[in-house]
C-alpha cells in the first residue's frame, strides 16, 4: 500500500483502492493528421512536477475524478470532478 | 552457570526447559532465549563467519548482528539470541564444514587473505569460459548461510491485521514509554511497539502495548506494518513517534571479532535478563557513561575487570585483540597486554535513524558528537530520545586501526569486510559510499548497516578526504529488521470466480480449467469431439455465464454506444442485435460482444469473459469525458447465461416455455432479444450463433442457474466446454478477440472492413482506422486448410523464405469441415483466397492454403434456420 | 588475474569537463557505458565524455534482477535480444572482468492454457531464429526444478513453462564497472555527479549541452537517461512516448543453493532466482501509476511475497532483507525507443520498461555504429522514435490492454 488518495466521495483512502487511467490528453476534434493522431495517442508529457490525471475508486465507489499529483513525491495537490465536455458545450442538445 | 538471581532477570527458575543443540541435550529456563540458553551451557562460539570461516561468538544480543544465525527446527538464519527457547527444539549450527569448533573453511581465513581479497572474483575464474559453471558451483556452495529443507513446506497460519491508531510510538525505552503516557493523556488509541521483551506484562495508563513487535517501516501515508509473532498489523496512524533508540557500534582494531569479543548492550543483556556472567576477566573499551557504567554491573556480578578504557577522554590508541582456537585471550592497548576472555568494546551509540530516514527524514552528520542525526521529519512524523541524538556520541571508530598490524580489523562482520577491503576498494577507484557498498557488500549483509554503517563511512571520509558529511549515507531501505516471507503474505486467498452452474459441471465430470479469472469446463469427457457433434446433431449447452454482461440505460444511451462503438447502435431496433467490436482511439481491438436493445432507453451489452471489468471501466470513463445521460451497470455476476445450439434447440425450448409459438423461427428470429419465462424463470433470451447451429443465450438470475441447466439437460441437451466450442466457433471462422487478435490487430487486418460506419461523426478509433485506410495494411487475419493432417501449435509461424512472415493464433481438427483448419497473419500479399504457404510444425515445413469465409455452413443457415 | 595482487585503479579520477566532445553520452549506466566503450573499441571514436549526475549505474543498471534471456515475442525483439545474450556470453573474456554470468536456464510457467499459447508462439519465434526455447510440461519442469509446488494445490496450478536454456543471471553492477573500465582504458572521460541541465539548440542540432559543472560543446549526444529520459528529452526540445513507473524487488537473507533456474510467472506478476551470493531474488510487475518518487510500497511486499510461495512454500521462513525501487521508461509497445530522432545529432536508448539491462552490449554495439557511421544498423531499425509516428509498432504485448 502506498500514498493515500482523497476521493470526492470517500475521503482519504490507500491508492490500490484507485485505478489509474494517465495524464489527462487532449483528444483531436473533427480530422486530425496521422502525426496529431500519434501525438495523442503515444505520446506523453511524463512530467517531473505536478500532472493533471485520470482516477477512478475502483474497489470503491466507483467515482472516476481527476487529481492534480506531484510526480516528485506523490503529494496529491487538488482533487476535481470531471467537467464533462457536453456539459461545457452547453449540455445535450 | 547462573549468577545468582538478578532484580530484572527474565528468566523463570522454576521452570527447566530442554531442547538439543548439535544432537545434545541442552537445558535453559522458561524466558531464556535459546542463544542465552546455550551460553549458560557453555557454548562460545555460536556460528563461523560468511567468507573467511572464522569462530564468532554472541556480539550483539539484540537480534542485529549475524553471529548468533542458526538453524532452528529446519528453519535457516534464526537469530538464536531473540528466539524464545521450547522445549524440544532442535538447534544446529549452519554454514560449517566439520564443526563449529573445528570449521575446515577456517583454512581461508589463514591462506585465503592475499588470494581473496575484496572482489577477488571479478578478477578470476574468467578463462576459460566453459569452466566457470564449474568455479560457479564451488562459490554457490560455499556462499549463503543455512540450509533449506527442499520439502520444508510452511504450515504456519499467518494474519493480517488492519489497524487505525491516533499515536503509534515505536520503541519502548524510557522516551518512547513517555511519549506514549503522555499522548494517552490527551486521549485514546496510543499503540506502543516495542522490540524487545522488556515490557510484556507491564502495564502502561492508557497505552496498548505490542511486544515483543517489530515496526517494518514507514511507508507512504504513514503506514506501519508491525509484525508480532505470525501476526502483521498493519498500522495507519495520525502521529508517529519514533524512539528507536540508539544502536552500539563496533570498534574496529585487529582481532575485534573474536569470541569474547562483545557490545555493552549484549553484555548487559545477559547479566541483567538472563543472570549470566559473559566473562570471568573484563576490560571496558567504550566512549560514553552509560557504556563505560558496564565496569561497575560486571564487577557487581564477580566480574574481574583489570582495564577501563574511555575512549572520550584519551587521545588515539592502539588497540589489539590476542586470540586462543578463535576466542580472545588477551587485549593490548598501547602494547600493554591485559589477559581476559571478554572485551566490551563500543565506540559508542549512533540513532538508529532508519525509520525515519526511509520516511523522508534527511540525515545529517554531527562533526560535534560524531554521529549522523535525524532532520527535517516529515509532517506528522516525530522522534524523541536517543534516536535524536541525544545522548549520544561516538568516537571515531576506525582510529584504533592505525598502524595496526596481525590480525584482520572487521568493518562488517556479516560480510566479513576489513578495513585492507575497503581501502583497496577506494585504491580501485570506487570512491562513493554507494559504489564501495556494492562492490565490497558492505552493509549489504544480515545487519543490513547496523553495524558497519558508520565505520565505513568514517573510514571512507578519512581515506578520501571528504569528509563524513560528503560521504553521506547509503540511502535507507525497508524493512528495518528481516522479516519472514510468511509475515508479509499473509493468508493465502487466491479467489477463483465461479459461475453459479458450476457444481453440475464437477458433477458431470468436466474439467476445469482457467479462463481469465474463472473456472470453466474444458470438456465433459476425454473425446469433445463427440460433444461438437452433438452440437451440430442434435442439442448441446454451455454454460456462458462468465460473459461480461453491461447495462446501458438512460435517455442518451444511444447517444454514448454510436460514440463507443464504430458501428451502428442509434438505429438498432428494440427487441434486435448487433455485434459489436471496441476498438481503442488508436484503432486497435479491444474487446467484442453482442449489443442487443431491449428499449429505446436501454441496451444490454455482452464482452468477452475477461472484459467485464475492464469495458465497464472503459464505458464509464469515455462517459465521464462526455458526460452523456446514461447510466453503465455491470451485471456480469448477477446473471447466469447459457447457450442452447443445435438443431433441436427451438424444439427443447418450445417445451420450457409457455407457448411454444413465441419461440417459432417467425416469432423469435436470428439476431432477436426477447424477454421469456423458461421453466419458470424470467430470461432474456439472445438468438445468436457463435457456435453456428440453431441456438439460443438464456440470460437469467444466477440463482436459478442449476434449475435452468437441469431442466435443459433434462430436455436432451448435452453440455459441451470450452474445447468443444473453440472448434463450433473455428468452424464458423468467428474470431476470439486477444487469441486472433493481439494489440497491434486493427479492424480492416482483421477482415471487419464491413464494421465501422465511417461516416458518423465521432467514434473512439475513427481517426486511427481514416489513417490504416489510407495506409499499406502490413499483415491480414485469413482462415486457411492444411493440406495434411498435421496440426500446428497455436502460436505457430509462418515461414516465407526462412523467416517468419506470419503466425498461425487458432487452429482445430474438425470432423464437420473433414481437415485441420485454422486462422493465421499472413502479409497481404499472401493472403489472397487459396493462397499456398508454409507452416513450420515439429521441425518441418507443411503447406496450407488461404480459405476465406466461414469453413461450415458458409451460407449461415443452419444458424438462421 | 594480476590484478588481485597489485590492484589498479579501475578507472580514472573526475577530471574537469574540457570545452568540447565528439560525442556526448548522458547516463553513466550499462546503456551509456557500453555505447562509449564500443564507439572506442569498435570506431576509434575516443572524444567521448558520459554525463552522470548520481555515481555510475546509480539508476536501472543498479537496480534490476539481473536476468539475461532472449525469448521475446516479436521476431524483431527476439533477434536483437539474441544478439545481445551472445556478446554477454563473451563479455566477460573481452572486458577482463568476470560479470558471474551463469546461464542455468529460464522458465516462464503457464497456470492457463491462454499462458500455453503465449508461450508456444514464444517458442515458435525463437526457434526460427536459431534461439534455445521450447514449450515444456510439468514432468519436464520437475526435473529442471523439483523444488517447485507442481501439486494442484496452489490456486493457480502450473500447466506448463516456456523454457530457455541459455537465459540466466549476471552480476549487474559488474556489468557497469568493466563498461566504465573498458571506456575510460579507452580514453573516454567519465563525470559523476554532474547532472545535464539543458541543451543548446541551433535548428534542428544540439550544439552544446549545460551542466551543474558548466557548459560543454558537442558533436553528437546520446541519451541513455532510462526513466529520466522524458525529462532529457524535454531539455533537447522532443517530447516523448514514455510513461515513468517504479519497479521494485527484494532479497532474502542468504540460504545454501535451492533453487538454480530461474522462474517467472506472468501470471503470479513474479520472478525468483538465487543469487551466487545465495540470496533470493524476487521481483514483480511495474506500479501502474507514473511517478518519479522510488519509494517502495508495502503492497509489493505483500503480494510478492504470497505469490513467491505460491511457487515456493518451502521459503515461508526465509526473511527478506532489503527492498529497493527503481524507474522504469515504460513505452506504448514494451519494445524500445532506440536510434535516431527528429534532432539531428540527438540519439536515443529508452523506453526498456523492464527489458533495458537485457540489452546493454547490443545498445552499445549498435548505438555506437549508429553515431560512427549516421547509419542506423539493420537490428535496430524497427525500434527508432519514428514508428510511433507513423504508427508502426512491434508489440511485445500478446492482448490489447483497455487503456488509452
Amino acid at each position: 500500500m502506498s500514498f493515500l488518495l482523497e476521493c470526492p466521495r470517500c475521503g482519504s483512502r490507500p491508492v490500490d483502492e484507485f485505478a489509474y487511467f494517465g495524464e489527462v490528453t487532449r483528444r483531436p476534434k473533427g480530422s486530425a493528421s496521422l502525426r496529431e493522431l500519434t501525438e495523442y495517442v503515444y505520446f506523453r508529457d511524463n512530467v517531473a512536477g505536478v500532472q493533471r490525471e485520470w482516477w477512478q475508486h475502483r474497489t470503491g465507489c466507483g467515482e472516476w475524478f481527476l487529481a492534480e499529483r506531484d510526480t516528485r513525491t506523490n503529494e496529491v495537490l487538488a482533487i476535481h470532478l470531471p467537467q464533462p465536455e457536453r456539459a461545457q458545450a452547453g449540455g445535450a442538445e | 552457570m547462573r549468577l545468582p538471581p538478578q532484580p530484572r532477570e527474565r528468566i523463570d527458575r522454576s521452570q527447566r526447559i530442554l531442547f538439543t543443540f548439535d544432537g545434545k541435550v541442552v537445558g535453559g529456563y522458561a524466558g531464556d532465549t535459546i542463544g542465552s540458553a546455550l551460553f549458560a551451557h557453555g557454548q562460545r562460539i555460536f556460528s563461523r563467519s560468511f567468507k573467511y570461516h572464522r569462530p564468532r561468538g554472541l556480539l550483539c544480543c539484540s537480534g542485529h548482528c549475524p553471529n548468533c544465525l542458526m538453524t532452528v527446527d529446519g528453519v535457516p538464519n534464526v537469530r538464536v539470541c531473540v528466539e524464545p527457547i521450547r522445549d524440544g527444539a532442535v538447534v544446529e549450527p549452519q554454514n560449517v564444514w566439520g564443526s563449529l569448533e573445528r570449521d575446515v573453511l577456517s583454512i581461508t581465513d589463514k591462506i585465503g587473505g592475499p588470494f581473496t581479497p575484496v572482489g577477488f572474483y571479478y578478477r578470476t575464474m574468467i578463462r576459460p569460459r566453459r569452466l566457470w559453471p564449474v568455479y560457479e558451483k564451488v562459490l554457490r556452495n560455499l556462499a549463503g548461510l543455512g540450509r533449506l529443507r527442499k520439502d520444508g513446506a510452511g504450515h504456519t497460519r499467518y494474519d493480517v491485521e488492519h489497524r487505525r491508531a491516533r499515536v503509534l510510538v515505536v520503541g519502548g525505552g524510557e522516551a518512547g514509554r513517555a511519549a506514549a503516557l503522555a499522548a494517552a493523556a490527551l486521549g485514546p488509541d496510543v499503540v506502543l511497539v516495542d522490540e524487545t521483551a522488556d515490557l510484556v506484562g507491564h502495564e502502561l495508563e492508557g497505552v496498548e502495548v505490542l511486544a515483543p513487535a517489530r515496526a517494518l517501516g514507514i511507508w507512504e501515508g504513514g503506514l506501519v506494518p508491525v509484525v508480532a509473532g505470525s501476526v502483521l498489523h498493519r498500522f495507519r496512524a495520525e502521529r508517529i513517534v519514533v524512539a528507536a533508540g540508539a544502536l552500539d557500534q563496533p570498534l574496529v582494531f585487529p582481532g575485534n571479532d573474536l569470541v569474547g569479543v562483545m557490545l555493552p548492550g549484549g553484555v548487559r543483556r545477559l547479566v541483567r535478563d538472563f543472570a549470566i556472567a559473559p566473562g570471568s576477566r573484563a576490560v571496558v573499551i567504550a566512549a560514553g557513561e552509560e557504556d563505560l557504567e558496564i565496569a561497575g554491573e560486571l564487577r557487581e556480578v564477580g566480574v574481574a575487570v583489570p582495564e577501563v578504557v574511555d575512549l572520550t577522554s584519551t587521545p588515539a590508541r592502539r588497540i589489539e585483540a590476542h586470540g586462543r582456537k578463535g576466542r580472545v585471550a588477551a587485549v593490548s592497548v598501547d602494547g600493554r597486554k591485559v589477559d581476559c576472555d571478554l572485551v566490551v568494546a563500543s565506540a559508542g551509540r549512533q540513532p538508529a535513524y532508519s525509520l525515519l530516514a526511509q520516511a523522508g527524514a534527511r540525515v545529517e552528520y554531527d562533526e560535534s558528537r560524531g554521529i549522523f542525526v535525524p532532520t527535517n521529519l516529515p509532517a506528522g512524523v516525530e522522534a524523541v530520545g536517543s534516536v535524536t541524538g541525544e545522548d549520544c556520541v561516538t568516537v571515531d571508530p576506525v582510529r584504533t586501526t592505525k598502524g595496526a598490524g596481525g590480525d584482520k580489523c572487521f568493518v562488517c562482520v556479516c560480510e566479513d569486510v576489513t578495513t585492507k577491503d575497503i581501502a583497496r576498494a577506494i585504491d580501485e577507484g570506487f570512491d562513493s559510499i554507494e559504489l564501495a557498498k556494492r562492490y565490497t557488500t558492505v552493509t549489504m549483509g544480515p545487519c543490513q548497516g547496523k553495524l558497519c554503517q558508520l565505520a565505513s563511512i568514517r573510514l571512507y571520509a578519512q581515506a578520501t578526504g571528504v569528509g563524513e558529511a560528503a560521504v553521506g549515507t547509503t540511502t535507507a531501505r525497508p524493512p528495518w529488521a528481516p522479516v519472514e516471507l510468511g509475515v508479509l503474505a499473509g493468508r493465502h486467498f487466491e479467489p477463483a470466480r465461479r459461475t453459479s452452474v458450476h457444481f453440475r459441471h464437477e458433477e458431470a465430470g468436466a474439467r476445469m480449467m482457467w479462463a481469465g479469472p474463472w473456472k470453466r469446463p474444458y470438456a465433459y469427457g476425454e473425446r469433445p469431439e463427440d460433444e461438437v457433434r452433438a452440437v451440430h446433431d442434435s442439442l448441446g449447452v454451455i454454460d456462458v455465464s462468465t460473459l461480461g454482461k453491461i447495462l446501458v440505460e438512460g435517455p442518451e444511451a444511444a447517444d454514448l454506444l454510436e460514440r463507443l462503438y464504430p458501428n451502428r447502435f442509434g438505429d438498432l431496433r428494440p427487441g434486435r442485435i448487433r455485434y459489436g467490436v471496441l476498438t481503442s482511439d488508436a484503432g486497435r481491438i479491444m474487446d467484442d460482444g453482442t449489443v442487443a436493445r431491449l428499449a429505446d432507453d436501454l441496451y444490454y451489452v455482452t464482452t468477452t469473459s475477461t472484459g467485464a471489468d475492464s469495458v465497464t471501466a472503459w464505458f464509464e470513463w469515455w462517459n465521464a469525458v462526455w458526460g452523456y445521460d446514461a447510466e453503465i451497470v455491470n451485471v456480469t455476476g448477477a446473471l447466469a447465461a447459457l447457450n442452447l445450439a443445435g438443431p433441436r434447440a427451438r424444439e427443447a425450448l418450445g417445451r420450457l416455455v409457455d407457448d411454444p409459438d413465441v419461440v417459432s423461427a417467425e416469432s423469435f428470429r436470428y439476431l432477436d432479444a426477447k424477454a421469456l419465462v423458461v421453466a419458470g424463470v424470467p430470461c432474456l433470451a439472445l438468438r445468436i450463433g457463435f457456435v453456428g447451429e440453431l441456438g439460443y443465450e438464456l440470460h437469467f438470475p444466477s440463482p436459478a442457474g442449476e434449475h435452468v441447466w437441469d431442466r435443459l439437460v433434462a430436455e436432451g441437451a448435452r453440455p459441451f466446454g470450452l474445447e468443444p466450442q473453440r472448434v463450433l466457433r473455428l468452424e464458423k471462422g468467428h474470431i476470439i478477440v486477444g487469441q486472433d487478435t493481439d494489440s497491434e490487430s486493427n479492424l480492416l487486418s482483421a477482415g471487419m472492413q464491413w464494421l465501422p460506419k465511417m461516416d458518423k461523426d465521432d467514434f473512439v478509433g475513427k481517426l486511427a482506422l481514416e489513417h490504416f485506410a489510407e495506409r499499406p495494411e502490413r499483415e491480414r487475419l485469413v482462415g486457411f486448410r492444411m493440406e495434411e493432417d498435421v496440426l500446428p501449435v497455436e502460436g505457430a509461424q509462418i515461414v516465407v523464405e526462412g523467416r517468419p512472415a506470419g503466425r498461425v493464433t487458432s487452429a482445430r481438427r474438425s470432423e464437420a469441415v473433414g481437415g485441420v483448419i485454422g486462422l493465421a497473419w499472413l502479409p497481404p500479399d499472401r493472403a489472397e483466397e487459396g493462397t499456398r504457404f508454409e507452416v513450420r510444425v515439429d521441425r518441418r515445413l507443411v503447406g496450407a492454403r488461404v480459405a476465406h469465409g466461414p469453413f461450415y455452413d458458409p451460407a449461415g443457415e443452419r444458424m438462421r434456420a | 588475474m594480476r590484478e588481485i595482487f597489485f590492484p589498479k585503479r579501475m578507472w580514472r579520477p573526475r577530471g574537469d569537463l574540457k570545452r568540447r566532445y565528439d560525442v556526448v553520452i548522458v547516463g553513466g549506466g550499462s546503456h551509456g557505458l557500453a555505447t562509449a566503450y564500443y564507439l572506442a573499441k569498435h570506431h576509434g571514436v575516443k572524444d567521448v565524455c558520459i554525463l552522470e549526475r548520481s555515481y555510475i549505474g546509480s539508476g536501472a543498471s543498479g537496480r534490476n534482477t539481473t536476468i539475461i534471456r532472449a525469448n521475446y515475442r516479436t521476431p524483431e525483439g527476439a533477434a536483437f535480444y539474441r544478439e545481445s545474450v551472445r556478446l554477454y556470453e563473451r563479455l566477460s573474456s573481452e572486458l577482463d572482468f568476470n560479470l558471474m554470468f551463469s546461464q542455468h536456464g529460464h522458465l516462464t510457467l503457464a497456470h492457463s492454457d491462454r499462458g500455453l499459447v503465449v508461450a508456444q508462439e514464444r517458442a515458435e519465434v525463437n526457434k526460427l531464429l536459431g534461439i534455445r526455447s521450447e514449450v515444456i510440461g510439468p514432468d519436464r519442469i520437475r526435473e529442471l526444478c523439483p523444488e517447485l509446488d507442481l501439486s494442484d494445490k496452489p490456486a493457480y496450478p502450473i500447466l506448463g513453462a516456456l523454457y530457455h536454456p541459455p537465459g540466466g543471471i549476471i552480476r549487474h553492477d559488474a556489468v557497469v564497472w568493466a563498461y566504465a573500465r573498458g571506456a575510460d582504458r579507452l580514453g573516454v572521460e567519465i563525470h559523476p555527479y554532474t547532472e545535464v541541465t539543458g541543451f543548446e539548440r541551433s535548428g534542428d542540432r544540439i550544439v552544446a549541452v549545460e551542466t551543474t559543472r558548466g557548459r560543454v560543446e558537442c558533436g553528437q549526444v546520446v541519451s541513455a537517461t532510462a526513466g529520466w529520459s522524458s525529462l532529457v528529452g524535454k531539455l533537447a526540445g522532443l517530447r516523448l512516448p514514455i510513461t515513468t513507473h517504479i519497479l521494485q524487488a527484494f532479497v532474502t537473507e542468504p540460504l545454501k543453493p535451492f533453487l538454480d533456474v530461474i522462474i517467472v510467472s506472468s501470471q503470479l506478476h513474479v520472478y525468483v532466482s538465487q543469487t551466487d551470493r545465495g540470496e533470493f531474488l524476487i521481483g514483480a510487475e511495474i506500479e501502474p501509476y507514473t511517478t518519479y518518487k522510488s519509494t517502495g510500497t508495502l503492497s509489493f511486499l505483500e503480494y510478492s511475497a504470497r505469490h513467491a510461495l505460491e511457487l515456493f512454500p518451502q521459503l515461508e521462513k526465509t526473511k527478506v532483507l532489503r527492498t529497493w525501487t527503481g524507474l522504469c521508461d515504460l513505452s506504448p509497445d514494451y519494445s524500445p525507443i532506440l536510434g535516431k530522432t527528429e534532432i539531428e545529432n540527438f540519439h536515443v536508448s529508452a523506453g526498456w520498461g523492464t527489458y533495458g539491462f537485457k540489452a546493454a552490449p547490443i545498445v552499445g554495439v549498435t548505438l555506437a555504429e549508429l553515431v560512427a557511421t549516421q547509419k542506423t544498423p539493420a537490428l535496430i531499425a524497427p525500434f527508432a522514435l519514428e514508428r510511433f509516428y507513423t504508427d508502426t509498432l512491434v508489440s511485445e504485448l500478446a492482448a490489447a490492454a483497455v487503456s488509452h
